[in-house]
């Protein structure tokens, strides 16, 4: 008696049976889906990557790379990952991720076109950093802007410490291309990877930077956004200028490449 | 800096693709009808993949999710016995006490009647002990799952179980 009522509990509803419970998951499983497509996280890709900058964690979505982390330890992976899950569906795929080495080891070498992944700014949660992060994509290879140049071009001439904000929370470096602002006074300014690695890609992109530099070097030239005219520090059309409107080209040539035409006054050829 | 391996989380889908069939079964037995189910089994998933980010990587993925299921089906039935009380009241009769209160004991031996009796039985338990008993008897859980499942000691589990089962055999 005592065991039939436990092997009576083991049988309560076993009256459906796995046909029953197949039939019922095949009209589920749509429903299911309809209900979830509403409420789906985008997917990503997500992979190590390594890198002469050292290692990397990258995420790709279909509409392009996502996430370009400088990795620290394992306690920063944990923390990045568990992040990263609450906006996107995570899938491990190292084929799509390894592209990535390739395309930051190419540009490190001098390639101006290695960066071929689009940028996916989901990650960017405020609409004035995504405006900034736009501006910057308009900061050709090759010239550095200030964080005041760069917030009065997104609208927000008072919003350096703003702009110095949107770039320490850049999910994607290198791809928007963060370590191409500095401060005003031509010094280095931060960066998120650490110093050495911005002077890395500055170097890269032309700039003649010592592994121990601190301000950008002093043959520079200014190009002004709204002339189109790039001139040397001193001269006096420099002068009469708003400063936040410069750019700073690693040299003349980049300035005439950024469809630039040098200025007539102080002739920097 | 050498990285430990890349942990990844597995992917929602394929979570759903392991446990579907379980949890269906699972929902299925403990609410007794195809309409519940299918409902309750829809629920189980949109809320698992909302929290699922939530979820620690190292948990016990079917635990958790039978503790979504479970947590789904006693908000049904709480929902519903209310819903009960408010027609009896206006109806002012008692139904439920006419069935429960009269074991006609010369049936007992019969599976039919056995059946319904004892899910009688079942569904008069306390609600931690009946879900306990389900997670148990129905879905097939160690007491370990079920302490993931219910939040609680692997003892308490256990003695919830066990005080279900007794109690059912002395109302028998």
């Amino acid at each position: 008696m005592l065991m039939k009522i436990e092997k009576l509990i083991g049988s309560i509803g076993s009256e459906f049976d796995e046909h029953e419970i197949d039939v019922l998951l095949r009209r589920s499983r749509n429903r299911v889906d309809h209900a979830l497509k509403r409420i789906r996280r985008p997917e990503a890709a997500l992979g190590i990557v390594k890198s002469p900058l050292g290692e990397l964690l990258v995420a790709i979505t279909g509409r392009g790379i996502v996430l370009n982390h400088y990795l620290y330890d394992d306690d920063d992976l944990a923390v990045t990952i568990a992040k990263l899950r609450l906006e996107l569906d995570l899938v491990e795929d190292r084929r799509t991720i390894d592209t990535v080495s390739g395309e930051i080891r190419r540009y490190l070498a001098g390639e101006a076109k290695a960066l071929r992944h689009k940028v996916d700014l989901t990650l960017v949660a405020s609409a004035f950093q995504k405006k900034v992060m736009h501006e910057l994509a308009e900061v050709p290879r090759g010239a550095v802007v200030s964080y005041q140049g760069l917030g009065a071009a997104a609208g927000a001439p008072k919003g350096a410490r703003a702009v110095g904000n949107a770039m320490h929370n850049n999910p994607v470096p290198i791809y928007v291309p963060c370590h191409r602002v500095i401060a005003s006074d031509g010094g280095i300014g931060g960066y998120g990877g650490g110093i050495p690695r911005k002077l890395n890609l500055l170097r890269s992109e032309g700039f003649a930077l010592a592994p121990t530099a601190v301000r950008l070097p002093d043959n520079v030239v200014w190009g002004h956004r709204g002339t189109k005219v790039y001139c040397r520090p001193n001269c006096r059309a420099v002068a009469r200028a708003d400063r936040a409107s410069f750019l700073f080209f690693a040299d003349a040539k980049s300035a005439r490449h950024a469809g630039m035409r040098p200025c007539k006054i102080c002739q920097p050829n | 800096m050498t990285l430990s391996k890349l942990h990844v989380p597995l992917p929602f889908n394929e979570i759903m693709q392991r446990h579907e069939r379980e949890i269906m079964r699972y929902l299925l037995r403990v609410s007794g009808n195809r309409e519940d189910a299918a409902d309750l089994f829809q629920e189980t998933w949109l809320r698992a993949y909302r929290a699922y980010p939530r979820l620690e990587l190292d948990s016990e993925v079917r635990a958790w999710l039978y503790a979504i299921a479970a947590n789904l089906c006693r908000n049904r039935a709480r929902d519903r016995s209310r819903r009960a009380r408010v027609i009896v009241s206006v109806e002012e009769k008692d139904p439920a006490g006419e069935r429960t209160g009269s074991a006609r004991r010369e049936f007992r031996e019969n599976d039919g009647y056995a059946a319904v009796r004892l899910s009688e039985l079942v569904a008069s338990l306390p609600a931690k002990q009946r879900e306990a008993l389900h997670l148990r008897c129905l879905a097939g859980l160690d007491y370990v799952e079920i302490a993931g499942a219910m939040d609680c000691s692997e003892q308490a589990a256990r003695a919830n179980v066990s005080q279900a089962i007794r109690k059912i055999k002395s109302l028998w």
